[in-house]
This record gives structure tokens, sequence and C-alpha cells, in this order.
């Protein structure tokens, strides 16, 4: 029996590569980039003067990858509808991309029902689902070559890299650094979890979205969690001690906002320093930030897990009722059996 | 010299907030000591141990960051 051999093609691309940015990383040598935390405007002029009375808008670099983002959603979520709707028509088997999406999220979906319950699986994924997908896209597009590489040139403030010309408008920074006259590299792309903004509002957006599925799963007493007067007149000590419990679950409610901000753009934020600091220090051998940027791969994913995952706990928890009730269900359930 | 002391607290400061990785390290290593100990005991329940154990991992990894996000604060001058 003859097998045929399988030529591994591939692994010849993946050398190639890795020559090619040793020769390039010689002749056009890594520059360590002014990091800053807040994301970097292109234009110095803010493009409204007073946007919806709230300040002046700047044209900050993560816009665009914002823009390619939801655009890049937007034809995922298109292709994946054509093709479910062809699979619907003809003979119910999913193909291509319907496949792959069908299969990934219904690994979700058992997942939500695991730890939510079937009742209230159905009101929770979306949420999940959703959130889950745009971080992942937020947090692998930049890893993309390019971004945090190629932008615009600002004239630095203070100390700058000094500038080769490359013709046609280009240049690249050189390692010098020079006192005055010196630039600094703007991005034009910039990962949009490297911004506050992005994850803050986002975490806002799901422990809204918490507190709401939990007023749809118990109504008012939702509310008992926080102000917990239950067993306050019942029980001479406890319930006092209950009561202020209740209030330290409202600071915790609160600083579920911060560490959703923080801790998705603490991990991406470490990631681009990780990868610049590596690649500015090195120079010329680029094997080992690849290493690192395989590192931010795994980090990407799972943060964006976490995120979507912690949101999906946080949202079971607020949907099962607290302490006596949840006693009572339990008792009622024993009855019927 | 100017300024000199200045930066070098900056950079003290930067390793002085990296302590606090010591008590993530300890939580990562627990966490996940709990969590094979589990399967060895219970094979069948990998899988969600793994899951559990991830979440757990992620609770303790964002007390190491903000130490570094402190850290870097401090390296690029922000505040």
């Amino acid at each position: 029996m003859e097998q045929q051999k399988r030529r591994p093609w591939r692994r010849w691309v993946v050398l190639v590569l890795m020559i090619v940015g040793f020769v390039v990383g010689g002749i056009i040598v890594p520059v360590q980039p002014e990091i800053s935390v807040a994301a970097e405007k292109l234009i110095e002029e803010p493009i409204s003067e007073n946007f919806l009375g709230l300040g002046p808008l700047y044209l900050v670099n993560t816009l665009p990858t914002l823009a390619v983002t939801i655009i890049l959603l937007v034809v995922i979520a298109f292709f994946t509808n054509r093709s479910l709707k062809q699979s619907a028509r003809t003979d119910l088997v999913p193909r291509g991309i319907g496949n792959v999406m069908e299969a990934f999220f219904e690994m979700l979906y058992n997942l939500t029902e695991g730890s939510a319950g079937a009742k209230w699986a159905k009101a929770i994924f979306p949420w999940f689902a959703t959130i889950m997908f745009y971080v992942l896209f937020a947090n692998l597009l930049k890893l993309i070559p390019g971004f945090e590489s190629i932008g615009v040139l600002h004239p630095a403030h203070g100390e700058g890299h000094a500038v080769a010309e490359l013709g046609g408008g280009w240049a690249n920074l050189l390692p010098q650094k020079v006192e005055e006259g010196g630039y600094i590299l703007a991005p034009f792309f910039r990962g949009i979890s490297v911004d506050l903004n992005f994850t803050a509002s986002l975490a806002i957006i799901a422990v809204v979205a918490i507190q709401i599925v939990g007023f749809r799963a118990q109504g008012f007493g939702y509310l008992s969690k926080f102000f917990n007067t239950r067993r306050m007149f019942k029980v001479p000590f406890f319930g006092a001690m209950d009561f202020l419990v209740g209030l330290l679950e409202l600071i915790s409610e609160l600083s579920k906002i911060l560490s959703f901000a923080f801790r998705l753009f603490g991990n991406m934020f470490a990631g681009i320093v990780l990868v610049a600091i590596v690649a500015g220090l090195l120079g010329k051998i680029s094997i080992l930030p690849a290493m690192i940027m395989m590192f931010e791969l795994f980090v990407g994913i799972i943060q964006a897990f976490v995120f979507g995952m912690l949101t999906m706990v946080f949202m079971a928890q607020a949907t099962q009722g607290h302490g006596e009730e949840h006693e009572e269900a339990h008792a009622a359930d024993a009855h019927e059996i | 010299m100017e300024g000199s002391i200045l930066d070098a607290m900056r950079y003290v400061g930067a390793g002085l907030a990296m302590i606090g990785a010591a008590g993530a390290g300890v939580g990562i290593g627990l966490s996940v000591q709990g969590a094979l100990t589990g399967m060895a005991r219970n094979p069948d329940t990998y899988g969600n141990l793994l899951t559990n154990m991830i979440l757990g991992i992620a609770f303790s990894e964002a007390i190491a960051i903000y130490c570094l996000v402190i850290a870097f604060l401090m390296l690029f001058k922000v505040v």
C-alpha cells in the first residue's frame, strides 16, 4: 500500500517569513516606540470643537481600528447569514463559515446553559456571545503587522527620534535619539482594547445589563440583595449584619466596572508594551518578538473568554435568588417530587 | 544631574509596585494546584474544572496586571 506523501509546504512559508524578517530587521532597525497610555491623536486639531456639548473630539488612532473591527464583524455576520440561509433552503447541512459559527456558538450556548440553567440561558446568551465575540476581534486585530508601527510623524515636544527619508513622502525612524527637532510616531491603527474608553464603556454596558437581567428574573425583589431588610427585625444582631453586607454588595457591584475595565485594558496594554520593548531591545533578531506575539494571541483569546464568561456568571448569579428564597424553592421542588 | 533623583525614584517606585505580583503568583499557583488535584482524583471533571480554573486564574492575574499598569504609569511618566 503506497501512501501519497503530503507536501508540507506551509513550513517553508514560515521559514521564508523568518528570513525576510531577519533581513528587513537588519536594514530598518526596530525603534522602541513612544508608549502612551491614552490613544494618540492623528491630527493635532480637534474634529469638532464641542462635540454634543461634551468637549472637543479628536481623531485618535483607535477610531480607525473601531471602524475596521465593526466592518469586519458586519461582513462576517453577512456571510454567515447567507451561508445558513442557503443551507436551510437546500439540505439543512451547514457548510463553510456557517458551520464554523454554528459550532462555536453552540459550544458557547452549552456553556451558558450549564451555569445559568435552561430557563435563563436564552436571555443571557446574547450578551455573553456578543461581548465575547466583539472583544475577541478587538484583542486579535492589534496583532496584525502594521498596527502600532505605521503612522504619521509628529514633531516631538521633548526628546524625539531622527528620521531617514525613504521617498514618496515616507520616512522611517532611526534609533538615535535627538534632543531637538526629533519626531515621534502616532500609528494609524492602535488596537481598540488598548484604549481605556473602549474597555470602560464595555464594562459599564456589561454591569448595567447584569442589573437588567436581575430585575427581569426577580422583579423588585432583586433590590433585596442590596437593601436586605428581610431579617433585620426578626433576628437581633445578625439581621443588622445582613443589612450591612447588602450595602457592601452595592459597592462590589460598582467595583465590577473597575475590575472589568482594568483587567482587559491592563492585559492588552501590557501586551503591546512587552512586544515594543522586546523588539526595541533585541533590534535585529526578529524571532523573539514573534514568540511574544504568539503569547499575546493566547492572552487575547483568554481575556475575551474571561470577559464574556464573567458577564455570564454574574448574570446567572443575578437571576438566582438570595438566601431564604433559594431554600424555599428547593423545598417546593422536594414537595413536587 | 538635574531631575535625576526624580527619575531614580520613578524606577524604584515601579519596582516596588511589582511586589504585588508575588501575591498573584501565589494565588495562581494555589488555584492550579487545587484544580489539578481535583482532575487527578476525578478525571471526568476535567472540562468543568479547567473552565473554572481559568476564571480563577484570570481573577488572580488581574491583581498582578493592576500592579503592572501602575508600574508602567510610573515608568512612562504619566503620573
